[in-house]
Protein backbone atom coordinates (compact mmCIF):
# COMPACT_ATOMS: atom_id res chain seq x y z
CA UNK A 1 0.00 0.00 0.00
CA UNK A 2 1.36 3.18 -0.70
CA UNK A 3 0.64 7.22 -0.89
CA UNK A 4 0.06 8.11 -4.61
CA UNK A 5 2.13 11.31 -4.56
CA UNK A 6 1.89 12.26 -8.23
CA UNK A 7 -0.55 15.07 -9.43
CA UNK A 8 -2.47 13.07 -11.78
CA UNK A 9 -3.31 10.26 -8.85
CA UNK A 10 -4.59 13.22 -6.55
CA UNK A 11 -6.70 14.51 -9.20
CA UNK A 12 -7.98 10.76 -10.29
CA UNK A 13 -8.56 10.65 -6.40
CA UNK A 14 -10.02 14.05 -5.97
CA UNK A 15 -12.59 13.02 -8.57
CA UNK A 16 -13.41 9.87 -6.62
CA UNK A 17 -14.05 11.75 -3.94
CA UNK A 18 -16.30 14.43 -4.77
CA UNK A 19 -18.09 11.34 -7.22
CA UNK A 20 -18.50 9.31 -3.82
CA UNK A 21 -19.94 12.10 -1.73
CA UNK A 22 -22.49 13.51 -4.59
CA UNK A 23 -23.57 9.67 -5.01
CA UNK A 24 -23.68 9.36 -0.87
CA UNK A 25 -25.76 12.02 -0.69
CA UNK A 26 -28.50 11.28 -3.28
CA UNK A 27 -28.58 7.64 -1.30
CA UNK A 28 -29.04 9.26 2.15
CA UNK A 29 -31.31 11.85 1.24
CA UNK A 30 -33.31 10.51 -2.04
CA UNK A 31 -34.37 13.50 -3.67
CA UNK A 32 -36.77 13.42 -6.60
CA UNK A 33 -35.13 13.54 -10.04
CA UNK A 34 -35.30 16.92 -11.11
CA UNK A 35 -33.61 19.10 -13.50
CA UNK A 36 -31.31 19.64 -10.30
CA UNK A 37 -30.73 16.22 -9.40
CA UNK A 38 -30.41 15.06 -12.92
CA UNK A 39 -27.36 17.66 -13.08
CA UNK A 40 -25.92 16.41 -9.75
CA UNK A 41 -26.19 12.41 -10.84
CA UNK A 42 -24.72 13.63 -14.14
CA UNK A 43 -21.98 14.96 -12.64
CA UNK A 44 -21.87 11.93 -9.62
CA UNK A 45 -22.56 8.97 -12.43
CA UNK A 46 -20.38 10.36 -15.32
CA UNK A 47 -18.35 13.37 -15.46
CA UNK A 48 -16.42 12.77 -12.09
CA UNK A 49 -16.07 8.85 -12.36
CA UNK A 50 -15.30 9.28 -16.33
CA UNK A 51 -12.04 11.36 -15.36
CA UNK A 52 -11.24 9.07 -12.22
CA UNK A 53 -11.07 6.15 -14.63
CA UNK A 54 -9.21 8.25 -17.26
CA UNK A 55 -6.62 9.74 -15.03
CA UNK A 56 -6.41 5.92 -13.32
CA UNK A 57 -5.75 4.19 -16.55
CA UNK A 58 -2.64 6.83 -16.93
CA UNK A 59 -1.78 6.24 -13.47
CA UNK A 60 -2.37 2.48 -13.70
CA UNK A 61 -0.39 2.26 -16.67
CA UNK A 62 2.73 4.13 -15.62
CA UNK A 63 2.81 2.02 -12.59
CA UNK A 64 3.05 -1.13 -14.57
CA UNK A 65 6.06 0.20 -16.08
CA UNK A 66 7.60 0.57 -12.62
CA UNK A 67 10.08 -2.54 -11.19
CA UNK A 68 8.24 -2.20 -8.01
CA UNK A 69 5.28 -3.44 -9.72
CA UNK A 70 7.22 -6.42 -11.63
CA UNK A 71 8.97 -7.26 -8.07
CA UNK A 72 5.18 -7.67 -6.19
CA UNK A 73 5.39 -10.97 -7.82
CA UNK A 74 7.09 -13.08 -5.37
CA UNK A 75 8.86 -14.71 -7.88
CA UNK A 76 10.00 -11.52 -9.35
CA UNK A 77 11.57 -10.01 -5.97
CA UNK A 78 14.94 -11.39 -6.56
CA UNK A 79 15.23 -9.85 -10.30
CA UNK A 80 14.01 -6.84 -8.66
CA UNK A 81 16.18 -6.70 -5.37
CA UNK A 82 19.23 -7.09 -7.45
CA UNK A 83 18.37 -4.03 -9.42
CA UNK A 84 17.79 -2.20 -6.63
CA UNK A 85 21.37 -2.93 -5.26
CA UNK A 86 23.67 -0.03 -6.13
CA UNK A 87 26.76 -2.50 -5.21
CA UNK A 88 25.37 -5.46 -8.15
CA UNK A 89 27.35 -5.50 -11.02
CA UNK A 90 24.46 -7.37 -13.05
CA UNK A 91 23.26 -6.42 -16.37
CA UNK A 92 20.10 -5.67 -15.25
CA UNK A 93 21.07 -3.84 -12.07
CA UNK A 94 23.59 -1.50 -14.05
CA UNK A 95 21.16 -0.96 -16.47
CA UNK A 96 18.96 0.08 -13.55
CA UNK A 97 21.74 2.73 -12.26
CA UNK A 98 21.01 4.15 -15.80
CA UNK A 99 18.84 7.77 -15.50
CA UNK A 100 17.25 6.60 -18.86
CA UNK A 101 16.20 3.02 -17.70
CA UNK A 102 15.75 3.83 -14.00
CA UNK A 103 12.90 2.72 -12.11
CA UNK A 104 11.46 1.08 -15.28
CA UNK A 105 14.36 -0.82 -16.76
CA UNK A 106 12.47 -4.14 -16.52
CA UNK A 107 9.86 -2.73 -19.11
CA UNK A 108 12.12 -0.59 -20.85
CA UNK A 109 14.39 -3.63 -21.68
CA UNK A 110 11.85 -6.41 -21.88
CA UNK A 111 9.04 -4.57 -23.87
CA UNK A 112 8.54 -4.91 -27.21
CA UNK A 113 8.95 -2.12 -29.39
CA UNK A 114 7.59 -1.04 -32.61
CA UNK A 115 4.21 0.34 -33.84
CA UNK A 116 2.03 -1.87 -31.33
CA UNK A 117 4.98 -2.59 -28.83
CA UNK A 118 2.84 -1.35 -25.98
CA UNK A 119 0.29 -3.22 -27.07
CA UNK A 120 2.02 -6.62 -27.36
CA UNK A 121 3.88 -6.24 -23.85
CA UNK A 122 0.86 -5.68 -22.36
CA UNK A 123 -1.29 -8.90 -23.86
CA UNK A 124 2.06 -10.42 -22.82
CA UNK A 125 2.01 -9.50 -19.25
CA UNK A 126 -1.46 -10.42 -18.89
CA UNK A 127 -0.13 -13.99 -20.36
CA UNK A 128 2.48 -13.68 -17.14
CA UNK A 129 -0.56 -12.56 -14.61
CA UNK A 130 -2.23 -15.73 -16.09
CA UNK A 131 1.01 -17.73 -15.60
CA UNK A 132 1.03 -16.79 -12.15
CA UNK A 133 -1.99 -16.86 -10.29
CA UNK A 134 -2.56 -20.43 -12.10
CA UNK A 135 1.05 -22.02 -11.67
CA UNK A 136 3.94 -20.21 -9.72
CA UNK A 137 1.85 -18.22 -7.21
CA UNK A 138 2.19 -20.68 -4.66
CA UNK A 139 5.65 -22.13 -5.13
CA UNK A 140 9.09 -21.17 -3.58
CA UNK A 141 11.21 -18.89 -4.64
CA UNK A 142 14.11 -21.70 -4.71
CA UNK A 143 12.06 -23.65 -6.95
CA UNK A 144 10.99 -20.60 -9.43
CA UNK A 145 14.50 -20.31 -9.91
CA UNK A 146 15.24 -23.85 -11.61
CA UNK A 147 11.87 -24.16 -13.80
CA UNK A 148 10.81 -20.23 -15.00
CA UNK A 149 12.42 -19.51 -18.17
CA UNK A 150 11.66 -16.58 -20.70
CA UNK A 151 9.21 -17.90 -23.20
CA UNK A 152 11.65 -16.95 -26.17
CA UNK A 153 15.01 -15.94 -26.29
CA UNK A 154 15.92 -12.48 -25.41
CA UNK A 155 15.69 -10.01 -28.45
CA UNK A 156 19.11 -8.43 -29.54
CA UNK A 157 17.01 -6.29 -30.88
CA UNK A 158 15.90 -4.66 -27.44
CA UNK A 159 19.56 -3.78 -26.93
CA UNK A 160 20.08 -2.18 -29.94
CA UNK A 161 17.35 0.24 -29.58
CA UNK A 162 20.59 1.62 -27.79
CA UNK A 163 23.26 -0.02 -28.63
CA UNK A 164 22.90 0.60 -32.21
CA UNK A 165 26.19 -1.58 -33.23
CA UNK A 166 26.96 1.26 -35.80
CA UNK A 167 29.52 3.62 -33.31
CA UNK A 168 32.98 3.17 -33.93
CA UNK A 169 33.04 2.64 -29.77
CA UNK A 170 31.19 -0.26 -30.07
CA UNK A 171 33.25 -1.55 -33.27
CA UNK A 172 36.02 -0.81 -31.75
CA UNK A 173 35.48 -4.36 -29.81
CA UNK A 174 37.44 -6.99 -31.37
CA UNK A 175 34.16 -9.50 -30.91
CA UNK A 176 31.94 -7.34 -31.77
CA UNK A 177 33.47 -6.81 -35.00
CA UNK A 178 33.70 -10.28 -35.60
CA UNK A 179 30.39 -11.35 -34.69
CA UNK A 180 28.78 -7.91 -36.56
CA UNK A 181 26.47 -9.44 -38.56
CA UNK A 182 25.58 -12.91 -35.72
CA UNK A 183 24.63 -10.48 -32.87
CA UNK A 184 22.27 -8.25 -35.62
CA UNK A 185 20.59 -10.87 -37.26
CA UNK A 186 20.24 -12.32 -33.61
CA UNK A 187 22.07 -15.33 -33.61
CA UNK A 188 24.65 -14.79 -30.82
CA UNK A 189 22.63 -13.30 -27.50
CA UNK A 190 24.69 -9.95 -26.19
CA UNK A 191 22.99 -11.60 -22.79
CA UNK A 192 24.64 -14.55 -22.86
CA UNK A 193 27.15 -16.28 -20.77
CA UNK A 194 29.96 -15.99 -23.45
CA UNK A 195 29.34 -12.38 -24.25
CA UNK A 196 28.04 -9.28 -21.63
CA UNK A 197 26.36 -12.84 -18.96
CA UNK A 198 23.01 -13.46 -18.39
CA UNK A 199 21.01 -10.36 -17.32
CA UNK A 200 19.71 -11.44 -13.89
CA UNK A 201 22.51 -13.48 -11.67
CA UNK A 202 19.91 -16.09 -10.03
CA UNK A 203 18.01 -17.89 -13.36
CA UNK A 204 19.66 -19.84 -15.65
CA UNK A 205 20.38 -19.13 -19.16
CA UNK A 206 17.77 -17.51 -21.06
CA UNK A 207 16.89 -20.78 -23.79
CA UNK A 208 16.80 -24.40 -22.58
CA UNK B 1 -41.35 -9.53 -11.94
CA UNK B 2 -41.89 -5.65 -11.97
CA UNK B 3 -39.79 -3.80 -13.79
CA UNK B 4 -37.11 -1.67 -11.66
CA UNK B 5 -38.78 1.88 -10.52
CA UNK B 6 -36.58 4.61 -11.36
CA UNK B 7 -35.60 5.07 -7.49
CA UNK B 8 -34.53 1.54 -7.85
CA UNK B 9 -32.13 2.01 -11.08
CA UNK B 10 -30.90 5.13 -10.02
CA UNK B 11 -30.07 3.41 -6.67
CA UNK B 12 -28.52 0.44 -7.91
CA UNK B 13 -26.35 2.28 -10.32
CA UNK B 14 -24.92 5.17 -7.69
CA UNK B 15 -24.01 1.74 -5.93
CA UNK B 16 -22.38 0.28 -9.07
CA UNK B 17 -20.59 3.47 -9.64
CA UNK B 18 -19.62 3.43 -5.61
CA UNK B 19 -17.82 -0.12 -6.70
CA UNK B 20 -15.92 1.01 -9.63
CA UNK B 21 -14.60 3.96 -8.11
CA UNK B 22 -13.81 1.62 -5.15
CA UNK B 23 -11.71 -0.14 -7.32
CA UNK B 24 -9.83 2.87 -9.25
CA UNK B 25 -8.97 4.21 -6.00
CA UNK B 26 -7.82 0.51 -4.53
CA UNK B 27 -5.57 0.61 -7.94
CA UNK B 28 -4.06 3.83 -6.92
CA UNK B 29 -3.29 3.25 -3.70
CA UNK B 30 -2.10 -0.82 -4.04
CA UNK B 31 -0.75 -0.35 -7.73
CA UNK B 32 0.01 -4.06 -8.17
CA UNK B 33 -1.36 -6.39 -10.93
CA UNK B 34 -4.60 -7.64 -9.62
CA UNK B 35 -6.23 -4.44 -8.34
CA UNK B 36 -4.95 -2.44 -11.47
CA UNK B 37 -6.42 -5.27 -13.80
CA UNK B 38 -9.65 -4.97 -11.55
CA UNK B 39 -9.77 -1.31 -11.88
CA UNK B 40 -9.48 -1.30 -15.66
CA UNK B 41 -11.43 -3.95 -16.04
CA UNK B 42 -14.34 -4.84 -13.67
CA UNK B 43 -13.91 -1.56 -12.43
CA UNK B 44 -14.66 0.08 -15.83
CA UNK B 45 -17.22 -1.95 -16.52
CA UNK B 46 -19.50 -1.21 -13.62
CA UNK B 47 -19.13 2.54 -14.30
CA UNK B 48 -19.87 2.55 -17.83
CA UNK B 49 -23.21 0.25 -16.61
CA UNK B 50 -24.01 2.93 -13.95
CA UNK B 51 -23.82 5.72 -16.73
CA UNK B 52 -26.12 3.77 -19.26
CA UNK B 53 -28.44 2.89 -16.61
CA UNK B 54 -28.41 6.73 -15.55
CA UNK B 55 -28.63 7.91 -19.35
CA UNK B 56 -31.08 5.22 -19.94
CA UNK B 57 -33.25 6.49 -17.05
CA UNK B 58 -32.66 10.47 -18.16
CA UNK B 59 -33.86 9.75 -21.57
CA UNK B 60 -37.00 7.94 -20.73
CA UNK B 61 -37.96 10.64 -18.27
CA UNK B 62 -37.57 12.77 -21.15
CA UNK B 63 -39.36 10.40 -23.99
CA UNK B 64 -42.58 10.09 -21.16
CA UNK B 65 -42.90 13.94 -20.73
CA UNK B 66 -43.36 14.36 -24.08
Amino acid sequence: MILPSSPFAIVALACAGIAASILLVYLVRQPPLMRATKVWLLLGLGVFPVGTALIGNVEGYQATKKRQFCGSCHVMGLHAADSNDAKSGSLAARHARNASFGEENCYVCHADYGMFGTVATKIGGMRHVWLYYRRYRQIPIDEAKKTIRLRAPYPNDNCIQCHSTKDDLWLKKADHKASLAAVREGHISCASAGCHGLAHPFFGADTP
Amino acid sequence: MKPPTSTQTLRAACLLALAALGMMVWSLFDPRPVPIIAAMSVGQVLGTLSLASFLYLVAANLRARR
